[in-house]
């Protein structure tokens, strides 16, 4: 159960701003409430009052742009999910989408509570990465935004401030010709890894951009720059024969964390396996197949 | 739309199984709480309250949500529908039936939420293969069943359903 | 032999009930003027009690009263079915992080919340002890430092702990010349497997309701297995006469165990009794894990067979973690060590096992029952004797199998069971024969349980004066069927339809003497004293009927609610009883009373039947992740006879996935004595993509058993071989043997990664 809280509901970002300035420490910025809700159950936050973002006009769109795709904070996994537009312009996404959590959570559960919330075991921050994604932090003084790469800090803790609220999360959409695949594997309720992967295929065949990130195994996802380099220029047969040099280098580099899920070299080891599983599915993509594989605990978008 | 008099208590006007309702709750109320302690609806249960094993669910606008981790306040202006909901007075719904027929009930705590997850997945994917049941149930958890039972049941009743469409 | 309803999939009585939403269980329940409590619970493993200020919670709004034990002085506040080593509130010590230290009753469960954040505990904490090896170890620091106090079952008042020490009792069984007999074996092997602790989850949390009456006697509307021994710990406690403990048991979210014997019913008791108004106390599930759950146990096996794979000798060492109260840990150990070397003739055997004390949540009954950590050990090290030998390990067990009629022990029941029948359906069903696919191994293990005896079950069956017929029983309905069960034995034996049955939900006011919901007994024995109670009223109708129709009682029938002459007669049931009773009102009274008695048997009692299961899984594996997916599985129970066939094959088909649960996912983690992932996010139970794509479960029914129609009882026996049938299909398939569970992708992926170095498996 919850202890009592008052209930505000501003219809503007202005007003907002005033609650927040008003309250402080005392109030907590309320969208889904699938995380919120459960951290005041177990008493591991205590406030005074939540302040429900989701009547502010604009925090509920999906808009498209030139080279640029922007998704409001309150809006739910499910729209996503649904959403024709990011279909087409961010289809890996949409695709993840539908396998955050559970089919309630994704019903009721937001993007930027998700992102805010920053929890380590997720999807989303993983393929915003893949995305370019870059967040919307707005505060009374000011709208800033922020790569994702530095708005996730660690474990729940993210670069935003206590007077800025999350507006929004602006994607690049991969160009034509890209080719995407996003892995998640794990036995618990939260992902014990994902990896996104999508490579930019040129009209010669080659990849002109790569863009892979890794998450849940350590204190935040990540992009991996000098991985992704090394298959600039590839073709889909190359990709496919490189995947293990390319799954080495990754797991050389990633930072990873014991918990629950397992211990810190052990999630290295699944770092290796997935990635080079990851490039596997993305080369014969490339090259107009589908491998159509199945590995156990393992959803493959 | 919510009174904001007080902003720690509200005023609700929803429908719940068809019924117009109206209610003045605290801020902090949650929809299961409201459902079973104010309305006498209990066929919705607490049991992970962590939005994990779904013995909560109702259905929020057609939707399946956890009622233990939603505060009542979302409700305002909705159609909710619980298990007590289904069927028509006298008449079982099909997917009870279906449950009843192929045995998919033992303890029971499960059910309701396995029912309302059931008729919105139905809503969604009328004629769903086993496959997706059992994906979609990944949110439903039972511990006497083994699921096989409560797949059949849904799994027969969209049959049943394409099968009259 | 043809029956009208008995092996027939009929309906359950509770089903509409259930997908109505219309059942109750003690969560639903609404008395008026019910307050709510709320537990304040150690965060220490161990702890000396020094202070609990609790002033500002006590004027808390909303707030009837603040209990600690020091308010519990007017009862007796030790509970316990073994040994009485459980207080109602700690007193002085906590023994576990989560033990209750403090009551909180108020108007809401709001405020009840909110005052037990307003009391403060001092605590000073004490070494503690959070592990076998630990507690084991010389010169430990002790959970229990004073003498223990028998429970109340007579067959544990003899119960063998070892002072200074946390072992609270052992038992030992030997036949023959014991572990000598190994020196004669061509083959010895010995090998240490450990079995996890896991919890019951039962999607319904422990519950109660608790009211006092104005003539001093106690009302608890429980969440419990077995309210006649809830009903007899109450009354010693509250020093109140067993007449004055009513039990009512509604409808149970699940059992399997972890609600049998007291459990919440003291603190409501006694809260109901502080605060003279019904309390109500309903666990979270958090608080769940911190109430009860499996013992874990460490099991070293040693094995001595011929080279032509005859057993010859076994020995088993069980070191059984209890927790930190004895809940039924003793019986426990005795009940699992007793079979430990499963359904097979083993002519030398020296089994022993202790019940030890830790500071954890304490151990107690789970489906099962001690045999599913042993049969893990037994079973695991007989499929490597097979590889040893080179022998298959289907026709290994197959040799050794006890025969139908053979003793197992003297005074005990003889084998009732033709068990390679089973073993054979099994190794068919699964195309053991066969190649496996590529990629593909399989395993298979075999389990065997004496069910709880003596016990006693007692029933009434009333037949009214319209012909209808309730049943009372105290068995209760925790999901499996059992008062569906009971109503198809009174609707067979006095040949009416099911719609004119109703059964009672146990009260211990109304419904007759039961011992408990457990063991897999209750179609057995109290099916049993429902038939005798069923045939006591035919007995009493037929003899009006002879005498009002002037024909034999051997020449009389019961036929669709008459008694029927040869020729065509028929006097109706009502009419039966205006006959009895000059008009239209009585009832027949027809009572059964099944209690063997205590016999010579090891245990104490002769087991009514034994519970013997097969298991054989096909599994595939990922190498690189270590990810096992069982992909077919097979059960084989020998259940005598299906009274209703669908519930049996829900009961196993949900033991499989139960037992697959503390196989590849279930585990409870403690870091030095806190427990870890008490919630669903961090403790993973199977969830409906993790059945097998091809589950098949079947029954052996030779109408051998001792229940009703040659009933035996079901639903443990399935659970227990999967996780030995899957370590061994891994075992085949991949050449690792793993000696824990579970067998989580990364435990899997270590033991292949050391293969793979060629070092020696790791422990």
């Amino acid at each position: 159960m919850l202890r009592p809280f008052a209930l505000y509901r501003p219809t503007t970002l202005p007003e907002l701003g005033e609650l927040l300035a008003e309250h402080g420490n005392d109030a907590a910025i309320y969208a889904g409430g699938t995380e919120l809700l459960l951290l005041l159950k177990e008493g591991l936050l205590r406030v005074r009052c939540l302040i429900d973002i989701k009547r502010v006009s604009g925090l509920d769109a999906i808009l498209s742009e030139q080279g640029a795709v922007t998704i409001g904070a309150t809006v739910r996994h499910r729209t996503v999910e649904r959403s024709p537009l990011l279909h087409e312009r961010c289809p890996l996404l949409a695709r993840v989408a539908a396998h955050v959590a559970n089919v309630r959570v994704r019903h009721v559960g937001t993007i930027g509570g998700n992102l805010a919330f920053a929890d380590p075991h997720s999807d989303l921050a993983t393929i915003g990465l893949a995305f370019d994604g870059a967040v919307s932090l707005w505060s009374r003084a000011r709208e800033r935004q922020v790569p994702l790469a530095d708005f996730v800090l660690g474990p729940y803790e993210t670069s935003r401030r206590d007077d800025e609220i999350l507006t929004s999360v602006r994607l690049r959409p991969w160009l034509q010709g890209t080719v995407g695949a996003y892995l998640k594997f794990g036995v618990y309720e939260r992902p014990t890894l994902g990896v996104a992967l999508a490579v930019t295929m040129s009209p010669a065949g080659q990849v002109s951009e790569a863009r892979l990130a890794v998450g849940c195994v350590g204190p935040r996802p990540r992009r991996f720059d000098d991985v992704e380099q090394q298959m600039i220029g590839a073709t889909a047969a190359d990709l496919a024969d490189a995947a293990k040099p390319l799954a080495d280098a990754t797991a050389e580099a990633v930072d990873t964390v014991a918990d629950l899920h397992g211990s810190a070299d052990y999630k290295r080891e699944m770092t290796r396996v997935f990635v080079r599983r990851a490039v596997a599915t993305v080369a014969a993509r490339a090259a107009g197949r589908d491998l159509h594989e199945r590995y156990p605990h393992t959803i493959v978008v | 739309m919510s009174d904001t008099r007080t902003p720690s208590s509200c005023s609700l006007a929803l429908t719940v199984n068809g019924r117009a309702v109206a209610l003045e709750v605290p801020a902090h109320s949650l929809l299961l709480d409201v459902l079973r302690e104010r309305l006498g609806l209990k066929g919705a249960k607490r049991s992970c309250d962590m939005q994990v094993c779904g013995a909560c669910t109702v259905l929020v606008d057609g939707a399946p949500v956890s009622s233990c981790t939603y505060l009542a306040v979302e409700a305002d202006g909705a159609r909710v529908l619980t298990v007590e909901g289904l069927g028509d007075g006298d008449t079982l719904d099909p997917i009870q039936e279906a449950f009843i027929e192929h045995g998919a009930v033992q303890c029971g705590f499960c059910t309701s939420g396995m029912l309302m997850s059931a008729r919105a997945l139905l809503a969604e994917d009328p004629a769903p293969t086993r496959e997706r049941v059992a994906h979609y149930l990944r949110g439903n958890l039972c511990r006497c069943t083994g699921y096989g039972k409560v797949i059949d049941a849904i799994v027969a009743c969209g049959r049943r359903q394409e099968a009259r469409a | 032999m043809s029956f009208r309803v008995v092996g027939r999939s009929v309906r359950r009585l509770d089903v509409v009930e259930k997908v109505t939403g219309r059942a109750r269980y003690v969560t639903d329940m609404e008395l008026p003027g019910m307050l709510h409590a709320k537990l304040l619970r150690s965060p220490h493993a161990h702890a000396r009690i020094r202070r609990v200020s609790a002033e500002s919670a006590r004027t808390h709004p909303g707030v009837r009263a603040v209990v600690t034990s020091g308010d519990l002085t007017w009862c007796d506040p030790y509970f316990g079915p073994a040994l009485r080593d459980r207080p109602i509130l700690a007193i002085d010590v906590a023994r576990y992080e989560g033990e209750p230290v403090a009551a909180v009753v108020a108007d809401t469960e709001e405020s009840a919340a909110e005052a037990l954040d307003l009391i403060e505990v001092d605590y000073e904490e004490l070494p503690a002890v959070t592990t076998l090896a630990e507690a084991l170890a010389p010169g430990a620091p002790l959970v229990h430092t004073a003498p223990p106090l028998a429970g109340h079952f007579a067959d544990l008042s003899t119960l063998k702990s070892r002072p200074g020490t946390n072992v609270c009792h052992q038992f030992h069984f030997e036949r023959g010349r014991g572990t000598a007999a190994l020196a004669e074996a061509d083959l010895v092997l010995d090998d240490t497997y450990t079995f996890p602790r896991v919890q019951h989850y039962s999607m319904e949390p422990h519950a109660a309701v608790a009211t006092w009456d104005e003539q001093g006697g106690l009302t608890v509307w429980a969440s419990t297995q077995n309210p006649y021994s809830v009903r007899v710990e109450l009354a010693r406690m509250f020093r109140v006469p067993l007449a004055a403990i009513r039990i009512v048991v509604p409808y149970l979210g699940g059992g399997f165990g972890g609600k049998t014997y007291a459990k919440l019913e003291p603190i409501v008791g006694a809260l109901a009794h502080l605060t003279g108004r019904p309390v109500r106390l309903a666990l979270s599930a958090e608080e769940a894990f911190r109430t009860v759950r499996r013992c874990d146990a460490r099991v070293r096996v040693r094995l001595g067979l011929t080279r032509d794979g005859l057993l010859l000798a076994a020995a088993c060492e069980g070191d059984f973690d209890v927790g930190a109260y004895a809940d039924i840990g003793p019986r426990i150990i005795q009940k699992g060590t007793y079979t430990a070397t499963g359904p097979y003739r083993v002519p030398h055997v020296a089994l022993h096992s202790q019940a030890v004390y830790t500071n954890t949540t304490p151990g107690g009954a789970f489906r099962g029952f001690g045999v599913p950590q042993l049969a893990w050990a037994f079973e695991s090290l007989l499929d490597e004797a097979a590889a040893r030998l080179d022998l298959d390990p289907v026709e290994l067990r197959r040799q050794n199998l006890l025969a139908h009629g053979e003793e197992y022990a003297p005074g005990d029941t003889p084998i009732d069971g033709k068990f390679e029948e089973s073993l054979s359906r099994a190794a068919e069903a699964i195309r053991w024969t066969q190649a496996a696919a590529a990629g593909r191994g399989r395993g298979v293990a075999m389990m065997m349980k004496a069910s709880i005896g003596p016990t006693v079950s007692e029933a009434v069956v009333r037949l009214h004066a319209d012909a209808s017929v309730s049943v009372l029983s105290s068995t209760v309905e925790m999901g499996q069927g059992a008062r569906t069960v009971m109503a198809q034995i009174a609707a067979e034996v006095l040949a009416v339809s099911m719609d004119r049955v109703r059964v009672a939900a146990p009260d211990t006011a109304v419904t007759p003497y039961d011992q408990t919901t457990s063991s897999s007994r209750s179609t057995t024995m109290m099916g049993r004293a429902v038939q005798e109670a069923a045939e006591d009223v035919r007995a009493q109708l037929l003899r009006v009927a002879e005498a009002a129709l002037h024909v034999p009682a051997r020449q009389l029938q019961l036929d669709d609610g008459a008694v029927v002459a040869e020729g065509g007669r028929r006097l109706s049931y009502e009419d039966v009883l205006k006959e009895r009773f000059g008009m239209g009102g009585g009832e027949l009274i027809g009572r059964g009373i099944v209690a063997p008695g205590r016999s010579a048997a090891p245990l104490g009692g002769s087991t009514p039947f034994w519970e013997m299961a097969v298991g054989a899984a096909e599994i595939s594996l990922d190498e690189e992740t270590g990810a096992i997916t069982v992909e077919d599985y097979v059960s084989v129970a020998d259940v005598g006879r299906r009274i209703n066939p669908q519930q049996c094959e829900g009961q196993d088909e949900g033991a499989v996935l139960q037992g697959l649960g503390h196989t590849l996912f279930e585990e409870m983690l403690y870091d030095e004595g806190q427990l870890l992932n008490a919630n669903l996010v961090d403790y993973r139970v199977p969830r409906a993509e993790d059945v097998p794509a091809a589950l098949q479960c079947h029954f052996i029914e030779n109408e051998d058993g001792a229940g009703p129609f040659g009933a035996k009882g079901m639903g443990e026996g399935s659970l227990i071989p999967v996780s030995p049938a899957v370590g061994n299909a891994l075992r085949r398939l991949a050449g690792v043997r793993l000696h824990e569970l579970p067998l989580t992708p990364e435990r899997v992926w270590r033991a292949l990664r050391a293969r793979d170095q060629k070092e020696p498996t790791p422990p």
